[in-house]
């Protein structure tokens, strides 16, 4: 009755074991009830872990993989979560994960892009098996907001244009402050007979 | 996966980025494979296509409503098309895994690496140069030796992601992303 499914890319290969949910009508080449998997790396130590785990780590690495697609590199998984990835400083991912066992270091794995496309693919190949006939909590791929997509590019880039803008703007008024203003006119000289109104002394000269 | 209420309607249409950039991982597939053109064909009437793509013409039109090609064509594409052309592109994307998977491994020799990127990126600027308008600021980014290696990059990566069955759904996703 014990079901293992397998799936392999070059660098890591997938294990998944189970049984048929029974209770629910499963049977034969059925897989509904979780119960160990393994995911194997070349040259790394190999991980193992309950469903939950193996949840946790398609629910961080699944939404990273939507985000990178489209160019944009964001940490998922924050402490409380058994599994976090996210950019490396140095180029490629960094994939940690935490042990639910006290005074257990997190093992932090470093993965290129081409392995992080493997675990991509075998995780999707098990998502997608139809003999896993079990209800996986994974969010569907959404398109990202503007807003999300601002974030791909540096900081320095995009506040470039609204900071010049604002020096543009200080500079224009400082030096309009520094032009001298007008002078007032001078008044008219007073004429001798400015008592008599204008009309009557406008004559007019040949 | 579940149905999420926040996900894309299937009768979404691409908006003019995510067009351009569909055209522009097409052009990255014929890149990689010297056959990719006549693979498209192929692929296009294995996964029965004919319907919406009776012939290559009617499936380098569909290619054309790129904005940034040299001959553009007005108008939208209906959302089959768009998705249909996006399965071709998953299946060509999966079949090329392997080609994809040497570019982006940092376990193969620097030197190997360099040739091969060296080799894509050069096939990739001949034919954006032979197809798209050049005048076009997002076509002479692609081809500006630093700018232009990274979305090489970028191109590369959104393919391996995109490769196999469950790419189709999260390169649509990402086709679909607001204009930023």
């Amino acid at each position: 009755m014990k079901q293992t499914l397998q799936f392999d890319q070059l660098s890591c290969r997938l294990k998944v074991e189970g049984l048929p949910d029974v209770s629910v009508g499963q049977s034969g080449a059925a897989l509904g009830i979780i119960t160990g998997w393994s995911l194997q790396w070349a040259g790394r130590p190999e991980l193992e872990g309950r469903k939950e785990h193996l949840l946790a780590l398609m629910q961080v690495v699944l939404p990273y993989a939507r985000y990178l697609i489209s160019g944009v590199p964001r940490r998922f998984g924050a402490e409380p979560q058994p599994v976090e990835i996210g950019p490396a400083p140095e180029g490629g991912h960094s994939l940690l994960l935490r042990s639910s066992q006290p005074d257990t270091p997190p093992l932090q794995l470093a993965l290129d892009d081409a392995e992080l496309a493997d675990l991509v693919r075998v995780l999707d190949q098990l998502r997608l098996d139809s003999r896993l006939q079990l209800p996986l909590a994974l969010p569907a791929p959404v398109p990202l907001r503007a807003r999300e997509l601002l974030e791909r590019r540096p900081l320095a880039q995009r506040l470039a244009a609204p900071l010049g803008g604002v020096l543009a703007l200080v500079l224009a008024s400082g030096l309009g402050l520094l032009i001298p203003e007008p002078k007032p006119a001078a008044a008219p000289a007073a004429r001798p007979d400015s008592s008599q109104p204008a009309a009557q002394g406008a004559t007019p000269s040949p | 996966m579940p149905q999420d209420p926040t996900a894309p309607e299937p009768s979404t249409r691409l908006p003019r980025r995510g067009l351009e950039r569909l055209d522009l991982l097409l052009l990255s597939v014929e890149a990689l494979d010297l056959n990719g053109g006549e693979a498209m064909v192929w692929m296009s009437e294995q996964m029965g296509f004919t319907s919406l793509f009776p012939n290559r013409v009617e499936l380098w039109k569909r290619r054309c409503t790129n904005p940034l090609r040299r001959t553009t064509r007005r108008g939208a594409l209906e959302p089959a098309e768009t998705d249909a052309l996006i399965r071709i592109l998953c299946a060509l994307a999966d079949r090329l895994y392997p080609l994809l998977r040497g570019l982006l491994s940092t376990a193969e020799p620097p030197e190997v690496l360099s040739q091969r990127w060296a080799l894509f990126r050069g096939r990739l600027a001949e034919l954006i140069r032979e197809r798209m308008n050049p005048r076009r600021s997002g076509v002479q980014l692609l081809l500006d030796p630093a700018a232009g290696a990274r979305q090489a990059r970028l191109l590369v990566q959104a393919l391996s992601l995109g490769s196999g069955v469950g790419g189709f759904e999260r390169l649509r996703a990402s086709l679909l992303d607001a204009q930023s």
